[in-house]
């Protein structure tokens, strides 16, 4: 007797697991899809970079940060994180393109989100951190640093201007600027 | 019914071996722990990136290797390149070699250069007499050697400073700077400053502004709080010197701040703001 | 399921007047006043951050101010309330549920002086403002060496906890051979296991990576490495946090309810693969990070949705063990087991409250742990809404349930009236709910995390200000709560208040266990999978650091601002 209703509290469990398993099935499924078919993937980029000569390098010194376009068209925008501001503390880019945005720290942990979008990554000394997105909407958009990075932390801001693609003009260089 | 003893039989009279009951356990969490590893690992670096390969124009391996990360970038995303040619402001970086420069730097031969070479303008214990001349007595060290050496290398530019510095050795820019910082600490609190009878020029020292993404002064140039290594102290400084420099980040005449960091500050305060942040930090009344 | 036969639940003690005969009586009572006034603390701290944080002026505010209640608030609450809490908790069980004393009682004294000293070392480093550097103290920003050495004789503490628990368990097996042991202990000991694992992480990045950095025996600090490091501790933490709660649930929730236990396997299972699966999915805080790689992100992403199924095997057993009560006390049809329930008991009360809290905090949980959405929500006031509402909210309220079903059996003395008991329930779960869920929506917006001052004259900014000011009125709710429950507890204290019963016991399982494997009855087997799990899942991504290592970032040693 006591048999009998540990299996059928046996059974109920089983069935509740059963339940559990494909919601977590579904979940997983929805990520994998996600991954494949809309080449969603989490900001990674094991690329190095010394911070403590950040300034010093090529593609992070001042005159080559902001919105580029690369000889192949492809739209790169670099900005630096440091304690307490971003450089530059605007940044022009066109909608409805794909654009990649480079982020480097010379000094602490900081991170940046671009609010309304899916643009969110952490930016750690040593790796050149990296997002690859597609701005759908126009207009400024806020992007503060997201990461306690000391007490001036509150008041880092900059500002990521979404320009319809025939108003994003970059010069004979390549680089375009907020204006 | 907890607590007593388990029968010795089961039902069949059959006499219980734990291992045997524990046989299922094992098999079914390792086949439950390794096809949860096992399946992840193939569709994280297999089954994804061979699907999302194809965007960024990659064969098999990179996009394996891109996974697993021992190469940069996404398997998703071309990498970008650039062909930047590097212009810095300042050639001084803070790697360990020129942190140990300045740990093993001398400070008596800095006094002796200080004796010889700085105090006629600097004052003889490094306190200045002229208002637009820095006092340099317990000024940070990694701050006066940055700017030496800024103006031995032409990144900051003065009349008066640029041939001095030129003739300096490089060590010997270290001496002098650990010379002058030997008195150099955490900041000496409100006594010196933090006397203005504004209460938003108080604020702006403090807290800052968030309307005009200004950081507070103190959140950088109180010693250690935050900011880069070169940061300078601040307090007791001659508010005519900060001034000018603060005036000088504005119109674009100093640009040895790397990336910018005072001319940006300096670019969204008002002359007014300049003057009073300076006489508060040389503790004005 | 209303078919199951068994014995109605035993009919309470009759009411004896002595004192507390308990031997860890004192020792309990001393870590949950710790806990308890280091949560109060934090509690004030909290509502005042959130003034200074919405449109309204704030006494005292600084950045300085701010980040140094933070630290405070968050040092309280995430390694005082928690840690003290549970090894006075842990205790408690030991003796009650193996109804034998705790061997090495003076060892356990010792910790928790050793904790206490470390707790005042951080607290006084975060005070001067020397350690503005928060509970997560990310490096390279590095705060004084006083704050570390603190938390680690903490650690310590809670080690020696973990040794002693895992030797009570020994000792009872040993005069107990073949026989389960009881699921309270049993819990309890998978949660000193699996803390030993945890703070493995944490340990490792303090004594070889920040404590030489804030000493300056070395100027540069690889910081990837000690991010890795601390992800490791810290999701396994709230784990640690949270298995209480869970034993709560299990084993004092169906006896408050008058019923029993549906399923003591279930109970048994669900702490297994809360050992399991806890610590082999840290990363899934470095999902934003770049030093990790999309497929090693993606392995502890499929773990940690693993980590999902205890918690959603026990919302079916304890539903179905207060159900099994509801219907005892005569509720009928699909849902009226619910309502026929004793609401009035505060147990009961708090695990239902606990339940509702759950889903909207795992609901969160499971968005998080979905890298796409996670990228919407990183480092945004949802993050901070949401482990304010699972731990702040399902957790500690139990907690408090516990407090309240241990106290009379600590002091000797019962409680006049559950009902302020109920009302400090009922205030936090309100205070919680009106706290998280604006706090929730806001960070959809974009509000992002960790600021003193924002800029109200923005729009965008100013549109937060109502959702900011609400969160603000919810803090206040909790603020109170909190007091009302330090008040409650105090007046078991007092002279007046009435002697009554000194036992204390479990809930029954319907069946309860007889023989069980060692698989359900021990951790040698489940430590063995711990490795192999940890080893697949942060193997490479550890030693990436050192195969190939990264450039190191300057340590910013923090002084006082």
């Amino acid at each position: 007797m006591h048999g009998a209703t540990e299996k059928k509290i046996l059974k109920a469990e089983l069935r509740w697991a059963a339940l559990v398993a494909i919601i977590v099935f579904v979940i997983m499924g929805a990520i994998v899809f996600a991954a494949v078919s809309m080449h969603i993937n989490p900001p990674s980029n094991r690329e190095y970079i010394d911070p403590q000569t950040l300034h010093l390098s090529g593609e992070f010194t001042e005159g080559n940060l902001g919105t580029r376009t690369g000889p192949d068209g492809q739209v790169t925008t670099r900005i630096i994180t440091t304690q307490f501001a971003f450089l530059p503390q605007c940044v022009v880019v066109p909608a409805d393109t794909p654009v990649t945005l480079r982020f480097a720290s010379p000094d602490v942990i900081h991170g940046i989100l671009v609010t309304g979008t899916n643009v969110n990554t952490m930016v750690v000394p040593g790796y050149v951190s990296q997002v690859h997105t597609v701005f759908r909407r126009t207009g400024d958009l806020l992007m503060p640093c997201h990461e306690y990075c000391g007490l001036g932390h509150s008041q880092m801001l900059a500002t990521v201007r979404v320009v319809p693609p025939d108003q994003f003009r970059p010069g004979p260089d390549g680089r375009a600027l907020c204006g | 019914m907890a607590g007593a003893p388990p029968p010795a039989d089961d039902q069949l009279g059959d006499p219980i071996d734990p291992r045997t009951l524990d046989r299922p356990w094992r098999i079914w969490a390792g086949l439950g722990i390794g096809t949860a590893l096992v399946v992840g690992a193939l569709l994280a670096f297999l089954v994804i990136p061979s699907f999302q390969r194809e965007n960024a124009g990659l064969d098999m391996w990179t996009a394996f290797c891109r996974a697993v990360g021992i190469t940069e970038g996404s398997p998703a995303y071309r990498q970008p390149v650039s062909d930047a040619k590097a212009a810095p402001v300042s050639q001084v970086a803070w790697s360990p070699e020129v942190l140990t420069i300045l740990n093993q730097a001398e400070p008596d031969q800095g006094a002796r250069i200080a004796a010889a070479v700085c105090s006629s303008c600097h004052g003889q214990d490094g306190v200045s007499a002229t208002p637009d001349l820095p006092s340099l007595a317990g000024q940070s060290a990694a701050s006066i050697y940055k700017q030496l050496h800024d103006y031995r290398s032409g990144a900051r530019a003065h009349p008066l400073m640029t041939p001095v510095a030129q003739q300096l050795l490089i060590p010997d820019l270290a001496n002098v700077a650990v010379f002058y910082g030997r008195d150099a600490g955490p900041s000496m609190g409100l006594g010196a400053r933090g006397q203005s009878a504004r209460p938003e020029i108080v604020r702006l020292a403090t807290e800052g502004d968030s309307a005009r993404r200004l950081p507070s002064c103190n959140s950088c140039h109180v010693n250690g709080a935050g900011g880069p290594i070169e940061t300078p102290i601040l307090t007791g400084q001659h508010h005519q010197y900060l001034a000018n420099q603060l005036l000088a980040f504005k119109n674009g005449e100093r640009r040895n701040d790397v990336y910018q960091r005072m001319r940006n500050i300096a670019r969204v305060l008002n002359d007014e703001e300049i003057q009073a942040l300076a006489e508060y930090y040389q503790g004005v009344r | 399921m209303a078919s199951v036969a068994f014995d109605p639940a035993p009919a309470p003690a009759p009411a004896r007047a002595e004192r507390s005969t308990l031997g860890v009586g004192r020792l309990t009572l001393a870590h949950l006043w710790v806990a308890i006034a280091a949560f109060a603390v934090a509690c004030v701290l909290g509502v005042w951050q959130m003034w200074a944080r919405s449109p309204l002026e704030a006494p005292a505010h600084s950045a300085a101010n701010y980040f140094r209640a933070v630290t405070f608030h968050g040092v309280s609450m995430a390694y005082v309330l928690t840690t003290f809490f549970i090894m006075g908790f842990g205790y408690f069980v030991a003796e009650t549920a193996l109804k034998r004393p705790l061997p090495a009682g003076r060892l356990a004294w010792a910790a928790f002086w050793l904790a206490l000293a470390g707790v005042l070392m951080a607290a006084l480093s975060i005070l001067s403002g020397s350690a503005s550097v928060l509970y997560t103290f990310y490096p390279p920003m590095t705060a004084t060496v006083w704050f570390y050495i603190g938390l680690v004789l903490v650690v310590i503490g809670s080690w020696i906890w973990s040794g002693i628990m895992i030797a009570a368990m020994m000792g009872w097996k040993r005069a107990h051979p073949g026989e389960a042991v009881p699921l309270a202990m049993f819990g309890t000991v998978a949660n000193a296991v699996m803390w030993l694992w945890t703070t493995l992480g944490v340990a490792t990045e303090l004594l070889f990576q920040v404590i030489p950095a804030a000493l300056g025996w070395v100027d540069t600090i690889d910081v990837g490495l000690s991010r890795t490091l601390f992800s490791w501790t810290l999701h396994a933490i709230v784990y640690f946090w949270l298995f209480p709660s869970y034993i709560a649930f299990y084993t004092l929730a169906p006896r408050a309810a008058g019923g029993r236990l549906y399923s003591d396997t279930m109970g048994r299972l669900t702490f297994i693969l809360f050992l399991l699966y806890s610590l082999p999915v840290g990363l899934h805080h470095l999902f934003m990070d770049p030093e990790h790689s999309t497929g090693f992100k993606f392995i502890q992403m499929v773990l940690t949705a693993l980590v999902s199924v205890p918690t959603l095997l026990t919302i079916f057993t304890i539903a179905a063990s207060l159900e099994i009560a509801g219907r005892m006390r005569g509720g009928t049809g699909l849902f009226g087991w619910i309502r026929a329930l004793p609401w009035d008991r505060p147990m009961v009360l708090a695990t239902g409250l606990a339940f509702v809290m759950l889903f909207f905090g795992g609901g969160g949980g499971l968005i998080n742990m979905s890298y796409g959405m996670n990228a919407m929500v990183h480092n945004t006031s949802w993050v901070t809404a949401h482990f304010h509402l699972i731990f702040g909210g399902t957790v500690v309220i139990m907690y408090f349930a516990i407090a309240y079903a241990i106290w009379p059996t600590l002091t000797g003395r019962v409680f006049a009236s559950a009902r302020p008991l109920r009302l400090q329930l009922w205030l936090w779960f309100i205070g919680m709910m009106v706290m998280t869920l604006p706090w929730h929506y806001t960070g959809l917006q974009g509000q992002w995390r960790r600021v003193a001052a924002f800029d109200y004259s923005d729009p965008m900014i100013a549109a937060w200000g109502p959702w900011v000011l609400l969160s603000l009125a919810g803090g206040v709710i909790l603020l109170v709560s909190a007091l009302l429950f330090v008040w409650n507890l105090f007046t078991l204290h007092r002279a007046r208040a009435p002697r009554g019963v000194a036992t204390f016991d479990y809930a029954a399982a319907v069946h309860p266990p007889g023989r069980i494997p060692r698989a359900l009855n021990g951790f040698a087997m489940w430590n063995v999978f711990v490795a192999i799990l940890m080893a697949a899942a942060y193997g490479y991504p550890i030693a990436q650091f050192f195969i190939d290592p990264p450039p190191q970032a300057v340590v910013h040693r923090t002084v006082a601002g």
